[in-house]
């Protein structure tokens, strides 16, 4: 067993160091480290604050946190932190003790932390969902076992429709009962407004900002995809409103100047159908500077807005937050049947002017892939766009070193360029 | 271990039974998972099969719609699909059970356009709130099934098929409960064959073959030996070649916790006060049958142990489908468990295909020398 550590505290203190470093060396970037510096500091600090924290599966109801006063803490922000950093292979490891290899590496990632103890300070919570997939739903039930801290599980229906709507919503307002009781404090419903509006507004600029993605060339870079799923972690806070609003800003500025993110003319727009590639985001980077390709939008559906209209209405606003528990990105995507994820890509292809089709498939995501051949024939199929495939583990950076993955893209990105050549 | 017979059942995927209920005009319904409640297809006077895909060895097509990365019982019941082996159905109704069914079921629909498909959404919890949506749910699907029959579903007919299925359940029990004795009279293959058949023949006849089959065992000479009692849980094991297997190194497979074992049809619906789509939906929804069931967990390693217990089970296989998410990581919630109550476990991982024959059999065998050895209870 590897030597103890407090994660948070870790994470927290890397953070302050690359923020010190970015102040030094690009500031004009710093707003891209000050939303993580938020995400995670707010958790590390919260009992020091004198704060509870709600540990909360991937589409967990954050503003229902926010309201109550409490800190939420969205599991699976670990694993797609450490991705990058030897520090996955450890909790990995861990869980594998437990859990097939072919498990999910986020699902193994999050096992392996809280088995590991190395988040020091239990969440005084846990609420969950029943979805994206079949390793959240045996790795998050043993989580709240290993834990011991009250639990509520939302059971989210896998058909996305007004009834399930209605069904989750009325385990929202059972969340409800469970935070106050947790936080010692009674819902307040002025606040529960503040944090809707607060995320409507980053719903809202979601949307906008890719809507400046869709035109030529692409005014944002690819990487910023990536750091958008913080989205899902923080609805309803004004961190993620401020880090939204300096995204559209920037590329606002961009789009005027029509300044792309690309050294030459861009020629090639990416559709990214699978998971992002948490464990390589660099690969974002490299392709922008090596082949003038922009990943433009990806397949899970970052490009969503979901406004609740008034949020005082408590009817408008619970049945809201439930489909946001369906439809948020990812989530929408890829967790229920085939058909609407085959839809969400047509329109993002047909909107986003997509010219190259990527599904650089997380291993872990059987469900992804067995639904592939449905979507890349469509896009085939429909818009003469063929998809070049391979498996990656997004999560666990020893399954296909950077230089593997590069050589893949490369051979289809050259490909891609001598047929243009010819044509 | 029992002397092999011939079994009074239809075990057959397409069989003379199916065949016989088709001369008649009418129809049969394929199901995909725990959360169809059959009863409702029976009572509009369909036959439900259970979709399978024993003795599959070659999967090769259906990978390349799924991917090799997907479950292969999926996988091997699409190839099935694709190689015409269920072109006898006039309908698949399907349960979101894992994402691999569903997935399964997403591309049925994209190549099968022309044949009736339904899917039942069963809530992924067993709560308070779960049971009016899916009793909800049940209705549609019972709409579904009269619109596919076109017969009327009366509440008598129903009741008669929740009693016809009840029937069944307590038989099955009846034929498990031979086993509980120190000489088995019948081993685990037979016993896996005789689920597979109550999953592909009219429930009445199969009943009345249950009934006549078990009185007949009752009769046998018991088997010489006691032999490692060992139990099968884990994933979809539709194939009773696999069992055959273990036992062939000297462990009597004296029951099972899978579902298409023990979990088929185990636990009765009791009917409630008139409402008996309430009854199904709380009846469905309450059996530990699939990790899929997010509060369950406990109530799953509650019954396999008390499966150990009250078959004096001396060792479990856990069999793990190799991308199976759920029971593979269904270890997580029962491995430390089943230590702390002292009960060997070996766990494997398979492929519906039988290609890792030989590896099965030298690790089932070692796992059962170990347990004569003294590392039993």
């Amino acid at each position: 067993m590897s030597e103890k550590k407090n994660l948070l505290k870790d994470i927290s203190e890397q953070i302050d160091n690359i923020i010190a470093h970015a102040t030094k060396k690009y500031p004009e970037r710093l707003w891209m480290f000050e939303v993580q510096k938020s995400v995670w500091q707010d958790i590390y600090y919260a009992k020091e604050r004198g704060q509870k924290v709600i540990m909360l599966g991937p589409n967990g109801p954050t503003e229902l946190v926010y309201a109550m006063g409490a800190v939420p803490f969205v599991l699976d922000l670990v694993p797609t932190r450490l991705a990058s950093t030897p520090d996955s292979a450890k909790y990995i490891d861990i869980a594998e003790k437990y859990v097939p290899q072919n498990m999910c590496g986020i699902s193994k990632l999050d096992l392996g932390v809280i088995l590991s103890g190395d988040i020091y300070d239990k969440p005084d919570a846990l609420i969950y969902t029943t979805t994206p997939c079949d390793s959240s739903r045996v790795a998050y039930p043993a989580i709240s076992e290993i834990l011991g801290v009250p639990t509520y599980c939302i059971d989210t229906p896998y058909r996305k429709d007004e009834r399930g709507f209605r069904y989750i919503a009325e385990q929202l307002r059972d969340v409800v009962a469970l935070l106050e009781k947790v936080t010692g404090n009674k819902l307040d419903r002025d606040r529960l407004a503040e944090v809707v509006k607060l995320s409507n507004k980053s719903a809202q600029l979601l949307t906008d900002i890719a809507d400046l993605r869709k035109n030529i060339p692409c005014p944002l870079p690819g990487r910023l995809l990536v750091l958008n799923e913080l989205f899902g972690s923080m609805q309803g806070s004004q961190a993620m409103v401020d880090f939204l609003q300096a995204e559209y800003d920037v590329g606002k500025a961009a789009l005027e100047k029509k300044q792309g993110v690309t050294p030459g003319e861009e020629q090639f727009r990416l559709i990214w159908l699978q998971n992002m590639l948490w464990s390589n985001v660099g690969i974002m980077d490299w392709l922008e500077k090596e082949y003038n390709a922009v990943v433009i939008m990806d397949g899970f559906g970052y490009k969503w807005s979901n406004i609740i209209e008034d949020a005082y209405d408590d009817d408008q606003v619970f049945t809201g937050l439930a489909q946001r528990c369906l439809n948020i990105p990812m989530i929408h995507g890829a967790s229920g049947p085939a058909q609407p994820w085959i839809d969400l890509v047509d329109s993002t292809i047909r909107d986003f002017k997509i010219n190259v089709s990527m599904f650089v498939g997380h291993v872990g995501c059987k469900h992804t892939w067995a639904a592939g051949k449905l979507i890349k024939d469509y896009v085939q199929n429909t818009f003469g766009i063929p998809t070049l495939t391979f498996d990656v583990d997004a999560i666990d950076m020893r399954y296909k070193s950077t230089d593997e993955i590069r050589g893949i893209i490369s051979e289809y990105m050259d490909t891609l360029i001598e047929k243009k050549a010819a044509v | 271990m029992a002397e092999n017979s011939t079994l009074p059942f239809e075990t057959g995927i397409f069989n003379a039974s199916i065949e016989a209920w088709q001369r008649e005009g009418k129809k049969v319904v394929g199901t995909i998972c725990c959360h169809v409640p059959e009863e409702i297809i029976h009572a509009a006077g369909m036959l439900p099969v259970r979709i399978r895909a024993t003795g599959c060895t070659d999967d090769s097509a259906a990978e390349v719609w799924m991917s090799s990365f997907s479950c292969s019982f999926a996988r091997s019941c699409m190839q099935f699909f694709l190689d015409g082996r269920y072109s006898f159905l006039d309908g698949v109704v399907c349960s979101d059970g894992c994402l691999m069914a569903q997935r399964f079921f997403d591309n049925l629909n994209h190549q099968f356009k022309d044949l009736y498909q339904q899917l039942v959404v069963a809530p992924r919890l067993y709560t308070d709130e779960a049971v009016p949506f899916y009793r909800e749910e049940l209705e549609r699907f019972l709409a579904g099934m009269e619109k596919l029959s076109g017969n009327k579903i009366t509440e008598e007919k129903l009741k008669n098929s929740i009693d016809v299925y009840n029937e069944t359940r307590r038989l099955i029990r009846e034929f498990y409960d031979l086993r509980k004795g120190d000489a088995p009279p019948v081993s685990g293959e037979e016993s896996l064959k005789v689920t597979l058949a109550a999953m592909s023949m009219p429930k009445e006849e199969f009943n009345r073959r249950l009934n006549g089959f078990i009185r007949e065992v009752k009769e046998r000479e018991p088997s010489n030996g006691r032999g490692v009692r060992l139990m099968i849980i884990g994933s979809t094991l539709d194939d009773p070649e696999y069992v055959k297997i273990i036992e062939s190194k000297g462990g009597s497979v004296v029951t099972d916790v899978q579902c298409y074992g023990s979990r088929y049809l185990w636990e009765p619906t009791v009917p409630g006060k008139g409402d008996m789509l309430d009854s199904l939906a709380r009846s469905y929804l309450s059996r530990p049958v699939c990790p899929r069931m997010c509060n369950l967990h406990t109530g799953i390693y509650d019954f396999i142990h008390g499966m150990a217990r009250d078959f004096s089970v001396d060792g479990i296989l856990y069999v793990k489908m190799k991308n199976c998410d759920l029971w593979g990581g269904e270890s997580v919630h029962i491995e430390d468990k089943l230590k702390a109550a002292k009960i060997p476990l070996l766990t494997v991982e398979r492929e519906e295909i039988m290609t890792n024959v030989g590896q099965l059999a030298v690790r089932a065998e070692a796992f059962i020398e170990m347990i004569e050895g003294g590392a039993g209870r």
